[in-house]
């Protein structure tokens, strides 16, 4: 049976869509240069270290592995000033809470990635990127 | 229609097209309803604002397009210098910022960070809190300093143009032009120490400014050209205002080398 073309259509626009949805918004070189955005990583775990410096902050999670093991992982996100003016401050990244974490795996094959985007427990999430970084598509609405 | 009507129509319909060529020539526009003034009259500057973009719309703090945009570039100059520098995978070389080393004007001032401006009768003073830059720039007619050594941020001066204020810019080292956005793996834009900005700055509405950069390169390009942006306005930043910006707090690339830890 022939698709119709309307059917045809809608599937070449449907992937268009997520193509563009796959897009970066806008990397700078030093993402390029230290995270693989082929490798998108999707983490949970409990919040042990939180570096809240320039020119990123960085945040560390206890992650648990398939073995009953536990790996940190560190995860990169925008510059201090650009995540305030935002509402989102340190004191909201608290050791010991339990987040989960979407970015881009480091290229150099360490347990560290990029911070894109934070989940906390209660569902809600903020964008930990800086202006010019990769953020994994997300599926559902974020609130700030 | 004749056809020396048809081919003037021709010409003047192409010549509006090209980017800046109308701002370059026409009168200074009229000033935007509700600008605000310092005492002396002249259009007030202070504020604190958003990073320059030329495309609408703001995500959740990310920025729209702030880089250049290829369409809007002048020819290369034959047998000029190099535009495009090949990356070699070294980022003492590739990324200088990624050890800390200063992003230079313009690429500083399109960095997706908070700028605050404040205006004296002779001074405009632009902050950007990436890499803490900040530009002083003399509005009271005097000429660019003399014998001064190429910097990264250039040597500016500013006068009035009706409710403009143009801003040239000169005396650049050899540095990246935009590459923080440029994320061409192969290549990065550079611009020669002949580089030259000219700024226009205006109020275009109550919340945003109109920033017109026109790159003027001898070296690289055979004429000048110009990318409009537009600034807005936050004054909703004002709270938190610009955080220090201590590169080296945190930098994971010490001499070149980066290392996530």
């Amino acid at each position: 049976m022939k698709t119709p073309s309307w059917l045809r259509l809608s599937f070449a626009f449907l992937a268009l869509l997520a193509i563009a949805a796959s897009l970066p918004l806008f990397a700078h070189h030093s993402f390029a240069a230290e995270f693989d955005d082929k490798k998108p990583v999707k983490m949970t775990g409990n919040i042990v270290k939180v570096e809240w410096q320039n020119p990123h902050i960085w945040f560390y999670l206890a992650v648990k592995n398939a073995d009953g093991s536990t790996t940190t992982w560190g995860f990169a996100g925008g510059a201090p000033g650009q995540l305030m003016r935002r509402g989102i401050t340190k004191d909201q990244l608290k050791i010991g809470e339990t987040i989960m974490v979407e970015g881009f795996r480091a290229k150099d094959g360490s347990n560290n990635a990029s911070g894109g985007r934070v989940t906390f427990p209660d569902g809600r999430n903020v964008l930990t990127a800086g202006p010019q970084d990769r953020v994994p598509p997300q599926s559902t609405t974020s609130k700030q | 229609m004749n056809h020396m009507r048809r081919v003037t129509i021709l010409f003047a319909v192409a010549f509006a097209c090209i980017p800046g060529a109308h701002t370059q020539t026409a009168a200074p526009p009229s000033p935007a309803p509700g600008t605000p003034r310092t005492a002396d009259g002249k259009p007030d500057f202070s504020g604190i604002y958003q990073w320059p973009t030329y495309l609408p719309g703001e995500e959740r703090g990310h920025s729209a397009a702030t880089t250049f945009d290829r369409k809007n570039f002048a020819p290369l100059k034959p047998r000029g210098e190099p535009f495009l520098e090949p990356r070699t995978g070294d980022p003492r070389h590739d990324e200088p910022r990624d050890f800390c080393m200063p992003a230079g004007f313009p690429g500083g001032i399109l960095s997706g960070n908070a700028m605050q401006f404040f205006q004296t009768k002779n001074y405009l003073v632009m902050v950007h809190e990436f890499q803490r830059m900040t530009r002083i720039i003399p509005l009271d007619g005097r000429p660019h300093r003399q014998g001064l050594e190429p910097m990264y941020y250039g040597d500016p001066v500013g006068h009035w143009d009706g409710d403009t204020l143009v801003v040239e810019t000169t005396n650049f080292k050899r540095w990246a032009l935009d590459d923080y956005y440029y994320t061409n793996p192969k290549e990065f834009r550079m611009h020669s120490d002949a580089f030259r900005t000219i700024e226009k700055i205006r109020w275009k509405s109550k919340d945003a400014l109109f920033y017109e950069l026109t790159v003027d390169d001898p070296k690289i390009f055979a004429k000048a050209w110009s990318q409009e942006f537009e600034i807005k306005a936050k004054p909703e930043w004002e709270p938190v205002g610009l955080y220090e910006y201590v590169c080296e707090e945190n930098n994971r690339c010490p001499g070149g080398k980066c290392e996530a830890k």
